[in-house]
């Protein structure tokens, strides 16, 4: 297990990575708009969000691929909630719980490896722990105890998916692009 | 208000009224937030950009509760719709009163938080508008080789990220060649007072927000 604690540099460079999540989300924001728009009419309106969940739980899960550091996932992922609620987004104060939520959900992937491997199964394991993590939360700050069994296991299912494509492969083909640049520690 | 209270507070308001149920005490926080801007100066324009940005995943909530849930609770949807914007009048009013240099200051100094932590990320805060101008290029750069960047290209957070990599390092080396190192006690040049005002501010904000979660539905 590498004993290496974050640098001033890392953290500049962690809280950059969460401003350039926050910059290209922003862009994306009108896919969940248009997400809410389409499904509320047949009931699974809030379905946009476990939908889009992935995206913006990318950062967590990248910073922990470059760093390699333990706390790394949960800074990179807090960081950038963090940034996106000074950017002005949709979910204000929230953002800071969720942000930790979510760095939580994010590091535990990595825990579990206990920062050895990283690979496939470091990102299904993450995928995971962000997607029940974050469905607990939400379980309470977007009323998710109101809706019925079935919507709910719908629901969740849609999350991981989410979750996998955007945190996970997206993730890794980032990752194996910076791999392949000789810019992640090995 | 001392900005490490503010934000405590902010926080801790949005973390209870995210396990309560209730509906008065949303609408009074709206309310107060909506002074308080007002009270700052808020632009019309902004008071629009706070009324939109929150409204479909607001809406949908709603509808879906009311509609189409089990319980079919007017009172539940009508709660979930206000905190919605609870969460983004908290956070408005927080990040509109707020400087974020006297925040790292006052997080360095009234909350202890590591020196590194406090300016790292107020350097790289100060940063945003460069991020953004660094995206748009390579958006172009993109498009004028007749390549069309997406938001879920890898190549277009790689190349973002080789940016950051690079910016990173010279901001951390001019950070220290100016003689900042890590975990050395340092000299306050602004000192961030917590007054007893601000402790009487802060208990009596929460206390009364206690008082109207008890007494109204």
């Amino acid at each position: 297990m590498t004993k290496r604690s974050l640098h001033l540099r890392d953290i500049i460079l962690l809280a950059l990575i969460g401003i350039i999540f926050g910059v290209i989300y922003f862009a994306a924001g009108f896919v969940y708009n248009g997400l809410t728009i389409l499904l509320t009419p047949i009931g699974y309106g809030p379905m946009a969000n476990d939908l889009t969940m992935g995206i913006w739980c990318m950062a967590g899960p990248l910073a922990g691929f470059l760093l390699k550091t333990p706390g790394a996932a949960f800074l990179g992922e807090f960081l950038g909630a963090a940034i996106e609620m000074f950017l002005g987004d949709q979910w204000g104060a929230a953002n800071l719980i969720s942000g930790a939520v979510q760095g939580i959900g994010a590091e535990l992937g990595f825990t579990f490896t206990l920062y050895r491997m990283y690979n496939w199964l470091t990102l299904l394991i993450s995928s995971l722990t962000l997607t029940f993590i974050t469905f607990g939360w939400d379980w309470f700050r977007n009323g998710y105890n109101h809706f019925s069994g079935q919507m709910l296991t719908i629901m969740l299912i849609a999350r991981f998916v989410s979750m996998f494509v955007f945190s996970g492969i997206l993730v890794k083909l980032i990752a194996n692009l910076l791999q392949r640049a000789h810019l992640i520690k090995q | 208000m001392n900005p490490s209270l503010k934000l405590f507070l902010v926080i801790f308001l949005s973390l209870e009224l995210t396990f309560i149920t209730k509906l008065w005490v949303n609408l009074i926080v709206i309310i107060i937030c909506l002074i308080i801007l007002m009270h700052y100066r808020f632009h019309w324009r902004q008071f629009c950009w706070l009324v939109f940005v929150p409204l479909f995943p607001a809406l949908a909530i709603f509808i879906t509760i009311v509609l189409f849930s089990p319980g079919h609770s007017l009172f539940d949807g009508t709660v979930l719709f206000s905190r919605l914007y609870v969460y983004v009048c908290l956070g408005t009013v927080f990040t509109f009163t707020t400087n974020t240099l006297t925040l790292a200051r006052s997080l360095e100094q009234n909350c202890h938080l590591p020196s590194k932590y406090a300016y790292g990320v107020l350097a790289a805060l100060n940063l945003i508008p460069k991020m953004k101008q660094a995206v748009t290029t390579i958006y172009t750069a993109g498009h004028m080789r007749g390549v069309n960047l997406h938001w879920w290209s890898p190549t277009l957070y790689f190349k973002a990220i080789l940016v950051a990599i690079q910016w990173s390092d010279q901001l951390a080396q001019a950070m220290e060649s100016h003689g900042f190192v890590e975990g050395q006690a340092r000299t306050i040049t602004v000192k961030i007072p917590i007054t007893t005002r601000d402790w009487v501010y802060f208990s009596s904000i929460l206390i009364l927000i206690q008082i109207i979660v008890i007494a109204l539905p």
